[in-house]
């Protein structure tokens, strides 16, 4: 029962997923020493299936998502090991000229902050023209023409007249769904959201995610939605990959992992997001700080925070448990965490 | 766009007039009789100076002076300069060679200076960013004549490579050094100013964005990087336009170059401020101008600045 997953994780995915992470290992040289900000990450996206990646600040849910945009600043950061494999192709080994042509053909991205993320001296429109340009040879009338198209399909009012205006004068909402134009210009199979609606105010954050949801169903996208807000997924979502210091701790399909946690960091997640049901009682909040990533902890990363430590967890590194053949969770004590019962 | 170009034009008119009546005020303040020393080995006689004085109007009282020049120059009357030159015909013969040193250094400014700057700020720590780095400096901190006077007995004296000094033509070749010269000090901060602009927007989110729509280095660079990149150098650029002016009064001398520089340095020996006073008066129309020009162009470069 307890078999270690060695390489794929989560419903649906084989030897044929569309986009498979599979040990990965990320580093940053710093000054202060070697961090390491991602340790054997492993997880895999299919077409039409959306998986959340969960963590907080550091966890390496950005540098992995970045690793396979390829867009992560090398120096300081440098890929130690693992592959990148899209339609069975490591990209990690593909010459760059290549890996360009996959960016935003095969593989796009969408960032937190659109506001810094777009150009801020060229017109959106333009913006999204570009793709087309440069990745098509499309003539600049027509690219017009789609790019106005793609401001219709993302919903912003009025697109013909606004798709001169520069990014400055559009509202935040608006700009992540310029953003999210760019991303799907050129029908990507695979898209890369992260933190998309970290910065946008609540109804907006409803709006933009339904707005992927919808995008990803009609053109039957893989969708990689980067997060650290529990609450944002679960409508979404397929299936959740935890991540805690540069690790995967828990993967289940999104209703398991909700139900019924088997990490006490995701337990601990779940448990900290404000409930109607517990007003009066205290907020919970999981104690201590993340992990530095220059000295990371002996044994299980997440042992200095966690309720469930033992003596082994200071010195054994937990493998990642297989719960049942779409669930995975990397604690010693997981049958513990899942008796626990619903939080 | 149009009201606040219109505007700022308006707000122009005051500071034309202060400077212009500082510089009235100022060179007829300044010691010394100008007709006194015009004759030879001899004092002057009395009725000359008098006549001369009531010539140029100097009898009259400042403001009266100073309104003569206003309508003066309104009308596009010079007049003449103490030995009966008409200032329109030297200021003609001096400022197209000056414009023609100006544009040379500025050409220079920017091709180099921004070349340079982006070479070393895309590949920050390497051999080109060092040697950028330590040339600039080593131009920051050499006055202008100095530069001037070192290229001139090097490349003029010892290596007959340039003539020292510029004829009256003053073509095109024969200013390239000096327009170096008058353009080594700004080329050098705009080089700098170029490299940290480059370095700062390459971390910048807009350009990681440029890399994952999948474009080519050579478009990230040149069209998302350099554009942003520009604005604060192109500024720089501008509003230097006028320091240029003053430094070509040292480099033109240095080349005995006939421009404007020259033309202001001889009549200010020569007391000669019927010249002083129209020469220094297109100087300060020059800066103004060059800087309302600037301060537009930022709208159209930035579209996040806005007037009205």
């Amino acid at each position: 029962m307890t078999e270690v997953l060695s390489e794929q994780m989560g419903s649906g995915s084989h030897a044929g997923a569309l986009l498979e992470v599979d040990n990965l290992h990320v580093e940053f040289r710093t000054r202060a020493g070697v961090a390491k900000a991602v340790n054997g990450v492993t997880y895999s996206v299919d077409a039409g299936e959306t998986l959340a990646v969960l963590g907080e600040s550091g966890s390496g849910k950005s540098v992995t998502a970045q690793t396979i945009m390829g867009i992560l600043d090398m120096p300081p950061g440098k890929i130690a090991g693992g592959e990148i494999r899209f339609r069975g192709v490591d990209l990690l080994k593909l010459p760059e000229d290549q890996r360009r042509k996959i960016r935003g053909e095969g593989i796009s991205m969408v960032f937190q902050d659109a506001l810094s993320a777009l150009n801020p001296v060229f017109p959106v429109g333009w913006q999204i023209a570009e793709m087309f340009r440069m990745h098509r040879g499309t003539s600049r009338g027509e690219a017009k023409k789609k790019a106005i198209e793609l401001m219709d399909r993302v919903r912003i009012p009025a697109a013909k007249e606004r798709v001169n205006d520069f990014p400055h004068q559009f509202s935040g909402g608006m700009r992540q769904r310029i953003m999210i134009a760019m991303a799907i210009a050129l029908d990507p199979e695979i898209l890369i959201a992260d933190e998309p609606t970290t910065a946008l105010d609540v109804t907006v954050q409803a709006q933009i995610m339904g707005l992927l949801a919808e995008l990803q169903r009609d053109s039957n996208m893989g969708l990689i939605l980067i997060t650290h807000d529990l609450g944002v997924v679960a409508d979404v979502a397929d299936k959740i990959a935890v991540m805690y210091g540069g690790r995967i701790v828990e993967n289940a399909p999104v209703y398991d992992l909700y139900k019924n946690p088997a990490h006490p960091y995701s337990k601990g997640l779940l448990e900290s997001i404000p409930r109607v049901d517990h007003k009066g009682h205290e907020l919970y909040a999981i104690k201590g700080l993340p992990p530095n990533l220059l000295e990371m902890p002996t044994g299980c990363a997440f042992h200095p925070r966690c309720p469930y430590r033992r003596d082994n967890c200071v010195t054994d590194a937990p493998p990642l448990y297989t719960i049942s053949g779409t669930r995975g969770s990397a604690c010693h004590y997981w049958r513990e965490v899942i008796d626990d019962g619903e939080h | 766009m149009g009201r606040y170009a219109i505007r700022r034009l308006l707000q122009l008119v005051p500071v034309v007039l202060g400077t212009t009546f500082i510089i009235n005020y100022m060179v007829w303040q300044l010691p010394g009789d100008p007709f006194a020393g015009r004759c030879g080995q001899r004092p002057c006689p009395d009725a000359y100076v008098t006549a001369m004085r009531e010539q140029f109007g100097l009898d009259q009282p400042l403001l009266v002076q100073y309104g003569n020049f206003l309508k003066n120059l309104v009308t596009g009357n010079l007049g003449v300069d103490f030995n009966s030159v008409s200032v329109a015909s030297l200021l003609g013969d001096a400022w197209p060679i000056t414009i023609r040193l100006a544009l040379m250094a500025v050409i220079f400014e920017a091709v180099i200076g921004i070349g340079a700057g982006v070479l070393s700020g895309l590949k920050r720590g390497g051999f080109i960013d060092n040697v950028v780095t330590i040339s600039t400096l080593f131009l920051l901190s050499l006055p202008i004549f100095v530069t001037g006077y070192l290229l001139q007995w090097l490349l003029g004296v010892q290596l007959g490579i340039i003539t020292p000094t510029v004829t009256d033509e003053a073509t095109v070749p024969e200013l390239i050094v000096p327009a170096l010269v008058l353009a080594s000090l700004n080329m050098a901060f705009t080089a700098r100013l170029t490299r940290t602009s480059i370095v700062e927007n390459l971390r910048s989110d807009y350009v990681r964005t440029a890399v994952a729509k999948g474009l080519s280095n050579r478009r990230v660079v040149a069209i998302h990087l350099l554009r942003n990149s520009l604005i604060p150098v192109l500024t720089f650029l501008g509003t230097e336009v006028g320091s240029l002016m003053s430094g070509a009064i040292i480099t033109e001398g240095i080349f005995n170059i006939h421009g404007i520089g020259g033309l202001l340095w001889r009549a200010i020996l020569d007391q000669d401020y019927t010249v002083v006073v129209p020469v220094a008066t297109l100087l300060v129309l020059v800066y103004l101008l060059a800087n309302l020009l600037v301060d537009l162009l930022y709208g159209v470069l930035d579209p996040r600045i806005r007037y009205e």
